[in-house]
């Protein structure tokens, strides 16, 4: 970790800020969920992408604003190199107090009924919190996840935690970027790079079902870029 | 909440034997799913996964390869791999597969422990994965056999056709002793109780077994102690399927019948049981009463009908084909005699034989014909002109009657195949002495024969010679069995493709030629070897079952493998024939069910074990 190599990287510099963010937050954060996400480190970005834990989070939102809409419900899946057990999942619709739209029921089929009998915000982001302990984020389309939960957190701790992430959408328009050939960005959705993987019909919209698609997605794009084994979380990181 | 993992649910349930699963074991079973990314090329079980699990293939290719290197099966979206689904590999009969992925697969798997578990709620998952395939197979044949005595007729045929009138009857005011006595008077076990001419229940020998004798009533106490009051009736406007499942529901045995709510018989479970069609046997008798080619050719235009009305009764091909081989039967024998009124008596005593299929009583709709003629030793030179216009008359009859030309020329018109016995001796002998490619090829055809008009000792001493014959000749049952297992079937299907013992393709299934030939030239083997005379397949594995050639449980599984092969071909022809086009025996794999390709493979794998057995044997 001497090498001046490494120090040169402008990647590296602001994935070392990660885990000294870390640190430096863990400081200050109150007694609780937070506090203990913040204690455990983060893989290695040398790590192997074989070896690293990651869990996949897909969210289900009233709208694409974090400052105005609301949380609806987290979905999420850990996996591990190429395998995921469905018993570890874990769905849960949030109570939120915002009135639906009908526009958006449409989208994500969470009616007002079914959000009523959900659960409190803090109960279902400190589940996300314990299980993302130590692991790697995955998501496709990152800012949302990122906003949200981060708007979030802001509400019940009065601060934001950092937290590596990994996006299947930039995996994907990296490589598309790569070729300079100009593509439709509907290429990037996550049904359409799934169906061009050769992976199973997707249409469900349920922040589970789509944590689950987006880990397959991954482990797709892992089998044609991870070759020869050699790539590392470095790699792939946003 | 219903939509979550509910793409995975969909497909698990689209896949027997899960597509049986109650939802609320489904979610269960789901929830215990470990999904796997393997990339082209790499093994299964997947690094790390050391504990029995059943693998289901969600998306891509894999191939099963034996210890020996020789492909197995291949597996496509939705097939399942029970190749590490036993933990102990114990069982001498299934050796472990190799097994590795041809495409990059996502695979669904899960724990054989919860399988078991699962299974101790809803017995069929843990059954379909402990049976082996000939087990499996009998299940599903012990199934279709009660269907097609449930379905048949029963459907359309009102319970009017069956019950038994008048009823017995007895006063209410009766003892129970008086009952039993008029049912061993009558003969039979269950009375209607009536009331001032209305019935008011039913009592059964069994009433007396247990509501009377067993609790120590006197059987002089009146029969309104122990009879039912609130019996189940039918009304006569009902069909005979309606009755046999409130029989069934109720698990009672006799059901009395009612016409505008008064009773008027008495319906049974035998009674309804023992129904059978007649459909060929009228058929016979009016081509019996036809006076010429002309007046045969229209009736044999009946044929196909008959048979989709055969099929649509659920009637086995074992069925089907003896009342069309009959119906064939029928019409040479029309034919011959008149031919025998055209050119006058035969000269000598001669038999007209069927060979093949017909003989085997293995016919279906409009297939050729196989004929020839054995005469008397006595016959004199100029005697064969008779002979030759008796077979050109029939053998045109038939042809024009849709039974067309054997393209082998193996026809009674052919001068081969129309000579006297001493000729006939002399061909098995060579035959069975110097098995020949052609002398095999002729054997399996003339080994099938049967007489169908005129004496029937010329071909009967004919046979008994030869039956010494091959009991003793080795060398002609090896050559026999070599010849015989050249036809293989296939290892199963690969998504909607026919797969290949070479791991080719094939859009279509040959049912004659992969499944149904092969079976009847290891009965013909069996009865060749063991001096057995019958020729109908499934006659011929019944005499095998339990001499050397064969054993009993390999009988068994083979005419299940049989009559499953038979049972997809009658369906598919009736189809064709209902769409109006000829019959054929190409099944494409998209024409039928998952589960019934999944039947269909036993049927392969017992097949191929039975020949493969011959094999060793030689």
């Amino acid at each position: 970790m001497t090498s001046s190599t490494i120090t040169h990287s402008p990647l590296l510099n602001w994935l070392m800020g990660y885990e000294a963010q870390r640190k430096r937050l863990l400081k200050t954060a109150p007694e609780g969920a937070l506090r203990d996400f913040l204690s455990v480190p983060f893989p290695d970005i040398h790590t192997s992408i074989e070896k690293v834990d990651i869990l996949s989070v897909d969210f289900e939102t009233t709208g694409l604003d974090a400052k105005k809409d609301k949380l609806l419900s987290v979905g999420f899946i850990p996996f591990k190199r190429q395998q995921m057990s469905l018993s570890d999942c874990y769905h849960q619709i949030i109570n939120t107090q915002a009135q639906l739209e009908e526009s958006n029921v449409i989208i994500h089929h969470i009616t007002d009924s079914q959000k009523d009998r959900g659960k409190a915000l803090r109960i279902v982001v400190e589940a996300l919190l314990t299980a993302l302990a130590g692991k790697v984020m995955l998501v496709h389309f990152a800012r949302i996840e990122k906003q949200f939960l981060t708007q979030a957190c802001y509400e019940l701790y009065g601060m934001a935690p950092v937290f590596p992430m990994i996006d299947t959408l930039v995996l994907a328009k990296r490589r598309l970027d790569k070729r300079d050939v100009s593509y439709d960005p509907s290429e990037l959705r996550l049904t359409n790079l799934r169906h061009k993987l050769q992976l199973p019909e997707h249409n469900a919209h349920n922040a589970l079902n789509d944590a689950i698609a987006t880990a397959e997605l991954f482990m797709a794009q892992m089998s044609k870029k991870n070759r020869d084994g050699k790539t590392t979380l470095k790699d792939v990181l946003l | 909440m219903d939509t979550e993992l509910s793409e995975i649910s969909t497909f698990i349930c689209s896949i027997p034997p899960f597509d049986s699963l109650p939802k609320h074991l489904l979610a269960q079973l789901v929830r215990e799913l470990t999904i796997n990314y393997l990339r082209k090329g790499e093994q299964l079980p997947p690094k790390g996964m050391t504990e029995a699990r059943l693998y289901i293939l969600r998306k891509g290719a894999m191939s099963c390869l034996s210890a020996e290197g020789e492909l197995v099966s291949r597996l496509g979206e939705g097939d399942l791999c029970d190749a590490f689904y036993h933990s102990n590999h114990n069982n001498s009969d299934e050796k472990r597969l190799n097994v590795h992925t041809d495409e990059d697969c996502l695979i669904y798997s899960v724990e054989a422990s919860v399988l078991q578990e699962l299974g101790e709620r809803f017995p069929s998952i843990s059954d379909y994965f402990s049976q082996n395939s000939a087990q499996r197979l009998k299940s599903k044949m012990t199934k279709v056999n009660e269907d097609a005595i449930l379905s048949s007729t029963l459907m359309n045929t009102s319970v009017g056709n069956f019950y038994q009138s008048p009823v017995a009857s007895i006063d209410v005011n009766k003892t129970i002793q008086q009952a039993a006595m008029q049912m061993n008077e009558q003969g039979y076990s269950c009375l209607v109780v009536i009331e001032q001419d209305s019935p008011v229940g039913i009592i059964t020998d069994k009433d007396i077994r247990r509501r009377c004798v067993a609790t120590g009533l006197a059987t002089s106490a009146s029969i309104s102690n122990i009879m039912t009051q609130d019996m189940c009736t039918i009304d006569i406007k009902n069909n005979a399927y309606d009755a046999l499942m409130i029989m069934t529901a109720k698990h009672i045995h006799h059901l009395p019948v009612t016409k505008y709510g008064n009773l008027v018989g008495m319906v049974t479970v035998t009674d309804l049981i023992n129904n059978e069609g007649h459909n060929a046997i009228n058929l016979s008798s009016v081509i019996h009463k036809a006076n010429s080619v002309k007046e045969l050719t229209e009736i044999s235009m009946l044929l196909p009908k008959l048979q989709i009305r055969l099929a649509k009764l659920g009637s086995s091909s074992d069925h089907v084909g003896k009342s069309i081989s009959a119906i064939t039967m029928a019409f040479t024998k029309r034919l011959i005699e008149m031919a025998e009124f055209k050119y006058g008596p035969a000269p000598v005593p001669y038999a007209w034989l069927a060979a093949g299929s017909q003989a085997r009583q293995e016919q279906l709709a409009h297939s050729d014909q196989d004929n020839a003629l054995i005469i008397c030793d006595t016959m004199k030179t100029g005697d064969d002109v008779w002979f030759e216009k008796l077979a050109h008359f029939v053998c045109d009859g038939l042809a024009s009657c849709g039974f067309i030309y054997c393209p082998g020329e193996i026809m009674a018109t052919n001068v081969k195949w129309r000579q006297p016995q001493k000729v006939w001796h002399s061909y098995f002998s060579k035959w069975v002495d110097t098995p020949s490619p052609q002398a095999l090829l002729n054997s399996s055809v003339f080994f099938d024969l049967e007489t169908i008009y005129g004496d029937v000792s010329l071909l009967r001493e004919v046979k008994k010679e030869l039956l010494k014959k091959t009991k003793k000749s080795t060398l002609f049952i090896a050559h026999l069995s070599k010849n015989a297992l050249g036809l293989r079937p296939p290892l199963g299907f690969f998504r909607d493709f026919v797969l290949k013992q070479n791991g080719k393709h094939r859009a279509t299934l040959d049912l004659k030629r992969n499944g149904i030939a092969p079976v009847v030239d290891l009965a013909r083997i069996y009865a060749l070897a063991e001096g057995i005379s019958a020729v109908n397949t499934i006659e011929r594995i019944q005499q095998a079952a339990g001499t050397p050639s064969l054993t009993k449980s390999s009988a068994e599984n083979l005419i299940d493998a049989y009559a499953f092969l038979g049972i997809l071909r009658v369906e598919h022809q009736a189809k064709q024939l209902m769409r109006g086009e000829s019959a054929d025996n190409f099944l494409s794999p998209k024409e039928i069910s998952k589960l019934e390709r999944e039947h269909l493979k036993d049927a392969f794998k017992v097949i191929k074990s039975l020949q493969d057995a011959r094999q060793s044997n030689y």
